[in-house]
Protein backbone atom coordinates (compact mmCIF):
# COMPACT_ATOMS: atom_id res chain seq x y z
CA UNK A 1 0.00 0.00 0.00
CA UNK A 2 2.78 2.42 0.82
CA UNK A 3 4.77 2.34 -2.63
CA UNK A 4 1.58 2.06 -4.48
CA UNK A 5 0.90 5.68 -2.41
CA UNK A 6 4.40 6.80 -2.97
CA UNK A 7 4.12 5.72 -6.77
CA UNK A 8 0.71 7.83 -6.94
CA UNK A 9 1.96 11.00 -5.57
CA UNK A 10 5.28 10.72 -7.53
CA UNK A 11 3.80 9.91 -10.51
CA UNK A 12 0.72 12.68 -9.93
CA UNK A 13 3.72 15.39 -9.39
CA UNK A 14 5.10 14.51 -12.61
CA UNK A 15 1.95 14.06 -14.20
CA UNK A 16 1.28 17.78 -12.82
CA UNK A 17 4.46 18.74 -15.02
CA UNK A 18 3.14 17.23 -18.17
CA UNK A 19 -0.35 18.47 -17.84
CA UNK A 20 1.43 22.35 -17.39
CA UNK A 21 3.32 22.17 -20.58
CA UNK A 22 0.66 20.07 -22.23
CA UNK A 23 -1.77 23.35 -21.51
CA UNK A 24 0.68 25.57 -22.93
CA UNK A 25 1.02 23.43 -26.22
CA UNK A 26 -3.02 23.72 -25.96
CA UNK A 27 -3.37 26.95 -25.69
CA UNK A 28 -1.56 27.82 -28.77
CA UNK A 29 -2.93 24.78 -30.79
CA UNK A 30 -6.33 26.21 -29.65
CA UNK A 31 -5.86 29.27 -31.18
CA UNK A 32 -3.20 28.86 -34.12
CA UNK A 33 -3.57 25.49 -35.21
CA UNK A 34 -0.12 25.01 -34.87
CA UNK A 35 2.30 22.53 -32.39
CA UNK A 36 4.90 24.81 -30.99
CA UNK A 37 7.79 22.27 -30.69
CA UNK A 38 9.83 24.65 -29.15
CA UNK A 39 7.35 25.11 -25.78
CA UNK A 40 10.11 23.10 -23.98
CA UNK A 41 12.67 25.56 -25.03
CA UNK A 42 10.85 29.13 -23.78
CA UNK A 43 10.47 27.18 -20.74
CA UNK A 44 14.31 26.26 -20.23
CA UNK A 45 15.42 29.84 -21.23
CA UNK A 46 13.02 31.40 -18.23
CA UNK A 47 14.03 28.94 -15.95
CA UNK A 48 17.71 30.37 -16.72
CA UNK A 49 16.68 33.78 -16.42
CA UNK A 50 14.72 33.06 -12.81
CA UNK A 51 18.45 30.94 -11.65
CA UNK A 52 20.61 34.08 -12.76
CA UNK A 53 18.41 36.38 -10.82
CA UNK A 54 18.26 33.88 -8.13
CA UNK A 55 22.24 34.48 -7.92
CA UNK A 56 21.52 37.85 -8.03
CA UNK A 57 19.52 37.82 -4.74
CA UNK A 58 15.99 37.48 -5.90
CA UNK A 59 14.12 35.68 -3.54
CA UNK A 60 12.63 32.49 -5.85
CA UNK A 61 9.49 33.14 -6.09
CA UNK A 62 9.93 36.91 -7.39
CA UNK A 63 12.43 35.29 -9.61
CA UNK A 64 9.33 33.30 -10.68
CA UNK A 65 7.29 35.99 -11.39
CA UNK A 66 9.77 37.86 -13.38
CA UNK A 67 10.68 34.94 -15.52
CA UNK A 68 6.98 34.24 -16.29
CA UNK A 69 6.54 38.11 -17.24
CA UNK A 70 9.37 37.53 -19.50
CA UNK A 71 8.04 33.78 -21.07
CA UNK A 72 5.09 35.84 -21.48
CA UNK A 73 7.23 38.92 -23.75
CA UNK A 74 9.00 36.30 -25.31
CA UNK A 75 5.85 34.45 -26.83
CA UNK A 76 4.27 37.12 -28.07
CA UNK A 77 7.08 38.40 -29.64
CA UNK A 78 7.72 35.02 -31.11
CA UNK A 79 4.33 34.98 -32.77
CA UNK A 80 4.12 38.65 -33.92
CA UNK A 81 7.83 38.51 -35.79
CA UNK A 82 8.58 34.39 -36.29
CA UNK A 83 5.25 33.13 -36.95
CA UNK A 84 2.76 35.02 -38.02
CA UNK A 85 4.47 36.28 -41.70
CA UNK A 86 5.06 32.61 -42.34
CA UNK A 87 1.71 31.09 -41.24
CA UNK A 88 0.37 32.61 -44.84
CA UNK A 89 2.73 30.60 -46.59
CA UNK A 90 2.20 26.62 -45.05
CA UNK A 91 1.52 24.32 -42.04
CA UNK A 92 4.96 22.83 -42.37
CA UNK A 93 6.85 26.38 -42.30
CA UNK A 94 5.53 27.09 -39.39
CA UNK A 95 6.66 23.56 -37.50
CA UNK A 96 9.82 24.44 -38.93
CA UNK A 97 9.72 27.89 -37.28
CA UNK A 98 9.00 26.23 -33.91
CA UNK A 99 11.89 23.82 -34.65
CA UNK A 100 14.39 26.51 -35.35
CA UNK A 101 13.43 28.58 -32.15
CA UNK A 102 13.82 25.26 -30.52
CA UNK A 103 17.61 24.95 -31.49
CA UNK A 104 18.15 28.58 -31.51
CA UNK A 105 16.98 29.18 -28.04
CA UNK A 106 18.96 25.94 -26.27
CA UNK A 107 22.43 27.14 -28.31
CA UNK A 108 21.40 30.96 -27.01
CA UNK A 109 21.08 29.20 -23.21
CA UNK A 110 24.46 27.61 -23.72
CA UNK A 111 25.98 30.83 -25.01
CA UNK A 112 24.84 33.11 -22.84
CA UNK A 113 25.22 31.00 -19.36
CA UNK A 114 27.12 28.46 -20.00
CA UNK A 115 27.50 24.61 -20.43
CA UNK A 116 28.22 24.26 -16.62
CA UNK A 117 25.01 22.36 -14.74
CA UNK A 118 23.26 24.87 -12.42
CA UNK A 119 22.37 24.38 -8.97
CA UNK A 120 18.77 25.73 -8.82
CA UNK A 121 17.71 27.02 -5.55
CA UNK A 122 14.29 25.68 -3.81
CA UNK A 123 11.03 27.42 -4.09
CA UNK A 124 9.14 24.98 -1.79
CA UNK A 125 10.29 23.04 1.04
CA UNK A 126 12.46 20.36 0.05
CA UNK A 127 14.07 19.16 2.46
CA UNK A 128 13.40 15.14 3.38
CA UNK A 129 11.79 16.11 6.06
CA UNK A 130 9.10 18.00 4.85
CA UNK A 131 6.09 15.92 4.39
CA UNK A 132 2.81 14.48 5.84
CA UNK A 133 2.24 10.96 6.80
CA UNK A 134 -0.93 8.94 4.48
CA UNK A 135 -1.01 5.44 5.50
CA UNK A 136 3.05 5.14 5.85
CA UNK A 137 3.81 6.89 2.85
CA UNK A 138 5.47 10.32 2.73
CA UNK A 139 3.71 13.20 0.67
CA UNK A 140 6.48 15.32 0.18
CA UNK A 141 5.30 19.57 0.82
CA UNK A 142 7.13 20.07 -2.55
CA UNK A 143 4.88 17.66 -4.78
CA UNK A 144 1.83 19.48 -2.93
CA UNK A 145 3.23 22.50 -3.90
CA UNK A 146 3.61 21.36 -7.56
CA UNK A 147 0.04 19.57 -7.44
CA UNK A 148 -1.49 22.81 -6.43
CA UNK A 149 0.17 24.30 -8.63
CA UNK A 150 -1.00 22.81 -11.44
CA UNK A 151 -4.83 22.47 -10.55
CA UNK A 152 -3.96 27.07 -9.93
CA UNK A 153 -3.18 26.76 -13.33
CA UNK A 154 -5.99 24.66 -14.74
CA UNK A 155 -8.37 26.72 -12.67
CA UNK A 156 -7.17 30.19 -13.86
CA UNK A 157 -7.04 29.16 -17.52
CA UNK A 158 -10.84 27.42 -17.36
CA UNK A 159 -11.74 30.73 -16.50
CA UNK A 160 -9.97 32.77 -18.17
CA UNK A 161 -11.78 31.14 -21.69
CA UNK A 162 -15.33 30.86 -19.88
CA UNK A 163 -15.53 34.14 -18.21
CA UNK A 164 -13.73 36.67 -19.44
CA UNK A 165 -14.37 38.68 -22.87
CA UNK A 166 -11.02 37.96 -23.78
CA UNK A 167 -11.69 34.77 -23.36
CA UNK A 168 -14.18 34.65 -25.68
CA UNK A 169 -12.15 36.32 -28.46
CA UNK A 170 -9.26 33.44 -27.65
CA UNK A 171 -12.63 30.80 -27.90
CA UNK A 172 -13.87 32.74 -31.28
CA UNK A 173 -10.31 32.67 -33.37
CA UNK A 174 -10.16 29.44 -32.47
CA UNK A 175 -13.07 28.13 -33.84
CA UNK A 176 -12.93 30.79 -36.82
CA UNK A 177 -10.48 33.11 -37.12
CA UNK A 178 -12.43 34.82 -40.58
CA UNK A 179 -15.73 35.31 -38.55
CA UNK A 180 -14.04 36.46 -35.17
CA UNK A 181 -12.23 39.25 -37.58
CA UNK A 182 -15.65 39.68 -39.36
CA UNK A 183 -17.26 40.76 -35.75
CA UNK A 184 -14.65 43.04 -35.05
CA UNK A 185 -11.69 40.64 -33.12
CA UNK A 186 -8.29 41.92 -33.59
CA UNK A 187 -7.24 38.38 -34.75
CA UNK A 188 -3.06 39.21 -34.66
CA UNK A 189 -3.61 40.53 -30.81
CA UNK A 190 -5.39 37.46 -29.59
CA UNK A 191 -3.03 35.12 -30.99
CA UNK A 192 0.04 37.03 -29.75
CA UNK A 193 -1.39 37.22 -26.33
CA UNK A 194 -2.15 33.27 -26.16
CA UNK A 195 1.41 32.45 -27.17
CA UNK A 196 2.36 34.86 -24.61
CA UNK A 197 0.02 32.86 -22.32
CA UNK A 198 1.45 29.60 -23.08
CA UNK A 199 5.07 30.64 -22.61
CA UNK A 200 4.17 32.49 -19.62
CA UNK A 201 2.52 28.65 -18.53
CA UNK A 202 5.86 27.03 -19.61
CA UNK A 203 7.78 29.10 -17.48
CA UNK A 204 6.00 28.42 -14.54
CA UNK A 205 6.20 24.46 -15.33
CA UNK A 206 10.02 24.79 -15.53
CA UNK A 207 10.51 27.09 -12.34
CA UNK A 208 8.40 24.81 -10.18
CA UNK A 209 9.94 21.61 -12.43
CA UNK A 210 13.53 22.03 -11.80
CA UNK A 211 14.26 22.20 -8.35
CA UNK A 212 12.44 18.43 -8.01
CA UNK A 213 14.14 16.53 -11.07
CA UNK A 214 17.10 14.96 -9.80
CA UNK A 215 19.94 16.01 -9.35
CA UNK A 216 18.95 19.22 -8.71
CA UNK A 217 20.42 20.87 -11.54
CA UNK A 218 19.29 22.76 -14.46
CA UNK A 219 20.85 21.98 -17.56
CA UNK A 220 20.66 22.44 -21.11
CA UNK A 221 18.49 19.06 -21.86
CA UNK A 222 16.32 19.26 -18.99
CA UNK A 223 12.89 19.49 -20.92
CA UNK A 224 13.74 17.74 -23.88
CA UNK A 225 11.64 14.69 -22.52
CA UNK A 226 9.49 16.26 -20.65
CA UNK A 227 8.36 17.95 -23.80
CA UNK A 228 8.00 14.58 -25.47
CA UNK A 229 5.94 13.54 -22.64
CA UNK A 230 3.73 16.37 -22.49
CA UNK A 231 2.85 16.61 -26.32
CA UNK A 232 1.88 12.91 -26.08
CA UNK A 233 -0.35 13.64 -23.04
CA UNK A 234 -1.73 16.73 -25.02
CA UNK A 235 -2.13 14.68 -27.81
CA UNK A 236 -3.28 11.63 -26.00
CA UNK A 237 -6.47 14.37 -24.37
CA UNK A 238 -7.22 15.85 -27.68
CA UNK A 239 -4.91 19.22 -28.61
CA UNK A 240 -7.68 21.50 -27.93
CA UNK A 241 -9.32 20.57 -24.73
CA UNK A 242 -8.21 21.61 -21.42
CA UNK A 243 -9.25 18.97 -19.86
CA UNK A 244 -7.74 16.70 -22.14
CA UNK A 245 -4.74 18.04 -21.31
CA UNK A 246 -5.31 17.24 -17.43
CA UNK A 247 -6.46 13.73 -18.11
CA UNK A 248 -3.66 13.25 -20.12
CA UNK A 249 -1.00 14.84 -18.25
CA UNK A 250 -1.97 13.02 -15.26
CA UNK A 251 -2.67 10.10 -16.67
CA UNK A 252 0.39 9.80 -18.34
CA UNK A 253 2.78 10.28 -14.87
CA UNK A 254 0.68 8.14 -13.07
CA UNK A 255 1.35 5.05 -15.47
CA UNK A 256 4.43 6.42 -16.03
CA UNK A 257 5.51 5.80 -12.20
CA UNK A 258 3.69 2.41 -11.54
CA UNK A 259 5.48 1.04 -13.90
CA UNK A 260 8.52 2.48 -12.61
CA UNK A 261 7.30 0.88 -9.41
CA UNK A 262 5.93 -2.31 -10.42
CA UNK A 263 6.93 -3.46 -14.08
CA UNK A 264 10.82 -3.44 -13.07
CA UNK A 265 11.33 -6.59 -15.46
CA UNK A 266 10.58 -4.04 -18.26
CA UNK A 267 13.84 -2.49 -17.96
CA UNK A 268 14.76 1.14 -17.74
CA UNK A 269 14.13 3.22 -21.06
CA UNK A 270 11.25 0.18 -21.21
CA UNK A 271 8.68 2.24 -19.40
CA UNK A 272 8.64 5.01 -21.86
CA UNK A 273 7.99 2.92 -24.78
CA UNK A 274 5.49 1.58 -23.58
CA UNK A 275 3.38 5.02 -22.15
CA UNK A 276 4.08 5.96 -25.45
CA UNK A 277 3.00 2.91 -27.21
CA UNK A 278 -0.36 3.22 -25.41
CA UNK A 279 -0.53 6.66 -26.89
CA UNK A 280 -0.46 5.66 -30.11
CA UNK A 281 -3.30 2.92 -29.59
CA UNK A 282 -5.56 5.58 -28.16
CA UNK A 283 -5.05 7.73 -30.95
CA UNK A 284 -5.19 4.93 -33.49
CA UNK A 285 -8.72 4.95 -32.96
CA UNK A 286 -9.60 8.08 -31.89
CA UNK A 287 -7.13 10.26 -33.67
CA UNK A 288 -8.37 13.64 -32.33
CA UNK A 289 -7.61 12.33 -29.17
CA UNK A 290 -9.92 11.36 -26.00
CA UNK A 291 -11.50 14.76 -25.49
CA UNK A 292 -10.44 16.79 -28.58
CA UNK A 293 -13.46 18.07 -30.33
CA UNK A 294 -11.83 19.72 -33.27
CA UNK A 295 -11.09 17.28 -36.48
CA UNK A 296 -7.07 17.52 -36.82
CA UNK A 297 -6.49 17.24 -40.93
CA UNK A 298 -2.69 17.75 -40.51
CA UNK A 299 -0.30 17.99 -38.36
CA UNK B 1 -23.68 87.25 -50.92
CA UNK B 2 -20.79 84.61 -52.23
CA UNK B 3 -20.08 83.35 -48.62
CA UNK B 4 -23.35 81.43 -48.27
CA UNK B 5 -23.06 79.65 -51.28
CA UNK B 6 -19.91 78.28 -50.94
CA UNK B 7 -21.34 76.57 -47.52
CA UNK B 8 -24.57 75.95 -49.25
CA UNK B 9 -22.55 74.06 -51.87
CA UNK B 10 -20.24 72.40 -49.58
CA UNK B 11 -23.06 71.16 -47.78
CA UNK B 12 -24.72 69.72 -50.07
CA UNK B 13 -21.76 67.79 -51.33
CA UNK B 14 -21.50 66.54 -47.32
CA UNK B 15 -24.81 65.13 -48.18
CA UNK B 16 -23.87 63.82 -51.08
CA UNK B 17 -21.15 61.75 -49.72
CA UNK B 18 -22.14 57.95 -50.15
CA UNK B 19 -21.74 55.39 -47.11
CA UNK B 20 -19.80 53.35 -49.37
CA UNK B 21 -18.22 53.87 -52.19
CA UNK B 22 -16.16 51.78 -54.80
CA UNK B 23 -14.51 53.35 -57.40
CA UNK B 24 -12.58 51.84 -59.81
CA UNK B 25 -12.31 48.84 -58.00
CA UNK B 26 -10.37 45.70 -59.08
CA UNK B 27 -10.05 42.21 -56.92
CA UNK B 28 -9.23 38.76 -57.65
CA UNK B 29 -7.18 35.78 -55.97
CA UNK B 30 -3.83 35.47 -56.81
CA UNK B 31 -3.19 35.46 -60.33
CA UNK B 32 -6.83 35.74 -61.03
CA UNK B 33 -8.73 38.92 -61.80
CA UNK B 34 -12.25 38.29 -61.09
CA UNK B 35 -14.05 42.10 -60.86
CA UNK B 36 -12.70 44.58 -63.12
CA UNK B 37 -13.41 48.30 -62.60
CA UNK B 38 -16.41 48.25 -60.28
CA UNK B 39 -17.87 51.36 -59.77
CA UNK B 40 -20.70 51.20 -56.88
CA UNK B 41 -22.48 53.63 -54.57
CA UNK B 42 -24.17 52.80 -51.62
CA UNK B 43 -26.19 56.03 -49.60
CA UNK B 44 -26.77 56.23 -45.99
CA UNK B 45 -30.19 54.24 -45.27
CA UNK B 46 -30.40 52.55 -48.45
CA UNK B 47 -31.37 49.16 -49.49
CA UNK B 48 -29.10 48.20 -52.93
CA UNK B 49 -28.97 44.41 -54.33
CA UNK B 50 -26.57 42.97 -56.72
CA UNK B 51 -27.43 40.73 -58.99
CA UNK B 52 -26.14 38.16 -61.26
CA UNK B 53 -25.60 34.67 -62.21
CA UNK B 54 -22.95 32.02 -60.50
CA UNK B 55 -19.10 33.29 -61.03
CA UNK B 56 -20.12 36.58 -61.61
CA UNK B 57 -18.13 37.44 -58.69
CA UNK B 58 -21.08 38.79 -56.33
CA UNK B 59 -19.46 36.91 -52.95
CA UNK B 60 -15.83 38.29 -54.53
CA UNK B 61 -17.24 41.68 -54.05
CA UNK B 62 -18.85 41.42 -50.77
CA UNK B 63 -15.13 39.82 -49.45
CA UNK B 64 -13.21 42.50 -50.95
CA UNK B 65 -15.54 45.70 -49.47
CA UNK B 66 -14.95 43.65 -45.87
CA UNK B 67 -11.18 43.22 -46.44
CA UNK B 68 -11.36 39.65 -46.80
CA UNK B 69 -9.57 39.68 -50.24
CA UNK B 70 -7.26 42.84 -51.48
CA UNK B 71 -7.75 45.13 -54.19
CA UNK B 72 -6.74 47.71 -56.02
CA UNK B 73 -8.79 51.32 -56.96
CA UNK B 74 -10.19 53.14 -53.99
CA UNK B 75 -12.73 52.24 -51.31
CA UNK B 76 -14.40 55.17 -49.59
CA UNK B 77 -16.47 55.34 -46.71
CA UNK B 78 -18.21 58.56 -45.98
CA UNK B 79 -16.47 59.68 -48.43
CA UNK B 80 -12.38 58.88 -47.02
CA UNK B 81 -10.68 56.81 -48.75
CA UNK B 82 -9.93 53.66 -46.32
CA UNK B 83 -6.58 53.27 -46.53
CA UNK B 84 -6.46 49.68 -45.08
CA UNK B 85 -9.48 47.59 -45.84
CA UNK B 86 -9.49 44.74 -43.67
CA UNK B 87 -12.41 43.17 -41.27
CA UNK B 88 -12.26 44.97 -38.11
CA UNK B 89 -11.62 48.08 -39.73
CA UNK B 90 -14.42 48.18 -41.81
CA UNK B 91 -16.52 46.94 -38.94
CA UNK B 92 -15.48 49.84 -36.99
CA UNK B 93 -16.10 52.37 -39.68
CA UNK B 94 -19.90 50.57 -39.37
CA UNK B 95 -19.87 48.43 -42.33
CA UNK B 96 -20.59 44.76 -41.53
CA UNK B 97 -21.05 41.41 -43.74
CA UNK B 98 -23.19 37.91 -43.24
CA UNK B 99 -20.89 35.61 -45.22
CA UNK B 100 -21.66 33.25 -47.56
CA UNK B 101 -21.91 30.04 -45.71
CA UNK B 102 -22.84 31.96 -42.39
CA UNK B 103 -19.92 31.62 -40.89
CA UNK B 104 -20.66 30.06 -37.88
CA UNK B 105 -18.73 29.88 -34.16
CA UNK B 106 -20.20 26.30 -35.03
CA UNK B 107 -18.30 24.97 -31.33
CA UNK B 108 -19.63 27.50 -29.12
CA UNK B 109 -23.54 28.75 -27.94
CA UNK B 110 -26.25 30.73 -29.62
CA UNK B 111 -25.27 32.79 -26.70
CA UNK B 112 -21.60 33.22 -27.39
CA UNK B 113 -22.25 33.98 -31.14
CA UNK B 114 -24.36 36.94 -30.20
CA UNK B 115 -21.38 38.00 -27.67
CA UNK B 116 -19.27 37.60 -30.56
CA UNK B 117 -20.83 39.91 -32.45
CA UNK B 118 -20.97 42.73 -30.09
CA UNK B 119 -17.01 42.65 -29.33
CA UNK B 120 -16.28 45.98 -31.15
CA UNK B 121 -19.04 46.95 -28.87
CA UNK B 122 -19.16 48.59 -24.79
CA UNK B 123 -21.96 48.30 -22.49
CA UNK B 124 -23.18 44.95 -21.29
CA UNK B 125 -26.39 46.05 -20.37
CA UNK B 126 -27.08 47.02 -24.40
CA UNK B 127 -25.36 43.94 -25.51
CA UNK B 128 -27.68 42.20 -22.83
CA UNK B 129 -30.78 44.01 -24.61
CA UNK B 130 -29.70 43.63 -28.52
CA UNK B 131 -29.62 39.72 -27.45
CA UNK B 132 -32.72 39.53 -25.96
CA UNK B 133 -34.20 41.71 -29.32
CA UNK B 134 -32.66 39.20 -31.31
CA UNK B 135 -34.00 36.47 -29.67
CA UNK B 136 -37.37 37.87 -30.40
CA UNK B 137 -37.20 38.67 -33.60
CA UNK B 138 -36.12 35.51 -34.71
CA UNK B 139 -38.34 33.26 -32.08
CA UNK B 140 -35.99 29.73 -32.44
CA UNK B 141 -32.93 31.56 -31.46
CA UNK B 142 -34.38 32.86 -28.32
CA UNK B 143 -34.92 28.98 -27.65
CA UNK B 144 -31.67 27.36 -28.48
CA UNK B 145 -29.37 30.23 -26.55
CA UNK B 146 -27.40 28.05 -24.71
CA UNK B 147 -27.69 25.04 -27.54
CA UNK B 148 -24.06 24.93 -29.66
CA UNK B 149 -24.61 26.82 -32.51
CA UNK B 150 -22.95 23.75 -35.02
CA UNK B 151 -26.09 21.59 -33.87
CA UNK B 152 -28.78 24.59 -35.49
CA UNK B 153 -30.77 23.53 -39.04
CA UNK B 154 -29.28 26.35 -41.81
CA UNK B 155 -31.72 28.44 -41.49
CA UNK B 156 -31.58 29.49 -37.98
CA UNK B 157 -27.97 29.17 -38.53
CA UNK B 158 -28.25 32.26 -41.40
CA UNK B 159 -30.89 34.19 -38.83
CA UNK B 160 -28.03 33.65 -36.16
CA UNK B 161 -25.54 34.72 -38.60
CA UNK B 162 -27.84 38.26 -39.17
CA UNK B 163 -28.26 38.71 -35.85
CA UNK B 164 -24.40 38.11 -35.16
CA UNK B 165 -23.93 40.78 -37.48
CA UNK B 166 -25.95 43.00 -36.55
CA UNK B 167 -25.07 42.70 -32.56
CA UNK B 168 -22.22 44.80 -33.94
CA UNK B 169 -25.00 47.63 -34.92
CA UNK B 170 -23.99 48.30 -38.18
CA UNK B 171 -24.72 51.22 -40.26
CA UNK B 172 -24.85 49.11 -44.17
CA UNK B 173 -25.12 45.22 -43.27
CA UNK B 174 -23.28 43.72 -46.66
CA UNK B 175 -25.26 40.04 -46.99
CA UNK B 176 -24.06 37.33 -49.43
CA UNK B 177 -26.83 35.56 -50.66
CA UNK B 178 -28.56 34.75 -47.48
CA UNK B 179 -31.57 32.55 -49.49
CA UNK B 180 -28.82 30.14 -50.26
CA UNK B 181 -30.30 26.66 -49.48
CA UNK B 182 -32.81 27.55 -47.01
CA UNK B 183 -36.70 26.88 -47.33
CA UNK B 184 -38.95 29.56 -49.07
CA UNK B 185 -40.97 30.26 -46.15
CA UNK B 186 -37.64 31.02 -44.13
CA UNK B 187 -36.14 33.30 -46.78
CA UNK B 188 -39.48 34.99 -46.99
CA UNK B 189 -38.98 35.77 -43.22
CA UNK B 190 -35.77 36.08 -43.50
CA UNK B 191 -36.11 39.14 -46.19
CA UNK B 192 -38.91 40.75 -44.07
CA UNK B 193 -36.91 40.96 -41.32
CA UNK B 194 -33.88 42.69 -43.61
CA UNK B 195 -36.94 44.87 -45.30
CA UNK B 196 -37.45 46.18 -41.80
CA UNK B 197 -33.82 47.06 -41.10
CA UNK B 198 -33.73 49.17 -43.38
CA UNK B 199 -37.21 51.27 -43.37
CA UNK B 200 -37.69 50.81 -39.95
CA UNK B 201 -34.20 51.03 -38.26
CA UNK B 202 -32.26 52.88 -41.25
CA UNK B 203 -30.00 50.38 -41.97
CA UNK B 204 -28.16 50.36 -45.11
CA UNK B 205 -28.30 46.89 -46.63
CA UNK B 206 -26.18 46.09 -49.58
CA UNK B 207 -27.46 42.52 -50.53
CA UNK B 208 -25.83 40.08 -53.05
CA UNK B 209 -28.23 37.61 -54.44
CA UNK B 210 -29.43 34.96 -56.65
CA UNK B 211 -33.22 34.96 -56.03
CA UNK B 212 -33.99 38.30 -57.62
CA UNK B 213 -37.78 38.22 -57.34
CA UNK B 214 -37.65 39.05 -53.28
CA UNK B 215 -34.65 40.83 -53.50
CA UNK B 216 -36.55 43.36 -55.64
CA UNK B 217 -39.03 44.02 -53.11
CA UNK B 218 -36.71 45.35 -50.80
CA UNK B 219 -34.17 46.93 -52.84
CA UNK B 220 -34.67 50.46 -53.72
CA UNK B 221 -31.67 50.30 -56.19
CA UNK B 222 -30.04 47.60 -58.47
CA UNK B 223 -26.91 46.73 -59.63
CA UNK B 224 -25.98 43.94 -62.40
CA UNK B 225 -22.60 42.21 -62.44
CA UNK B 226 -21.50 40.17 -65.16
CA UNK B 227 -18.35 38.81 -65.45
CA UNK B 228 -16.90 40.97 -62.78
CA UNK B 229 -17.95 44.26 -64.17
CA UNK B 230 -21.15 46.00 -63.72
CA UNK B 231 -23.11 45.62 -66.84
CA UNK B 232 -26.33 47.69 -66.02
CA UNK B 233 -27.76 49.81 -62.75
CA UNK B 234 -30.74 51.76 -61.84
CA UNK B 235 -33.86 51.84 -59.64
CA UNK B 236 -35.44 48.89 -58.59
CA UNK B 237 -38.77 49.77 -60.40
CA UNK B 238 -37.20 50.01 -63.39
CA UNK B 239 -35.91 46.11 -63.75
CA UNK B 240 -38.83 44.82 -62.20
CA UNK B 241 -41.62 46.70 -64.79
CA UNK B 242 -39.34 45.99 -67.73
CA UNK B 243 -40.15 43.00 -69.33
CA UNK B 244 -36.96 42.68 -71.59
CA UNK B 245 -34.67 43.54 -69.08
CA UNK B 246 -35.92 41.04 -66.80
CA UNK B 247 -36.18 38.52 -69.32
CA UNK B 248 -32.76 38.63 -70.35
CA UNK B 249 -31.10 39.37 -66.92
CA UNK B 250 -33.21 37.67 -64.46
CA UNK B 251 -34.89 35.01 -65.57
CA UNK B 252 -38.46 35.64 -65.21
Amino acid sequence: MQIFLDRLSSGLTAGSIYVLIALALVVVFRCSGTINFAQGEFALFTCFVAWWLSTKGWPLALALIASMAVGFVMGMVAERALIRPVRRRSEVATLIVGLGLFTGLNGADGWIWGPADKTFPELLPHSPNDYISIAGSRLHYDSIGIFVGMLLVVLLLTLLFNRTPFGLQMRAVATNAESAALSGVKVGRVLSVSWGISAAIGSFAGVLLVPVLPPNQLDLSSFFSILIFASAAALFGGLDSVKGAVVGGLGLGVVESMLNGYGTFLGGSLQLTLALFIIVVVLVFKPTGVFGARRIERV
Amino acid sequence: MSAPSTSQSSSTRAEAAPLLELDGVFAGYGSTTVLRDINLRVQAGEAVVVLGANGAGKTTLMRTISGLIPHTGRIRVDGNQVSRVRPDAMLRLGIGLVPQGRGTLTGMSVRDNLRVGAVSRRGARAIGTDIDRWCEVFRPLGQRLNQVAGTLSGGEQQMLAVARAMMARPRLLLCDEVSLGLAPLIVQGLFEVLGQLNSDQGTALLLVEQNAELALQVAARVYLLEVGSVAASGPAAEFQHNDAIRRAYLGY
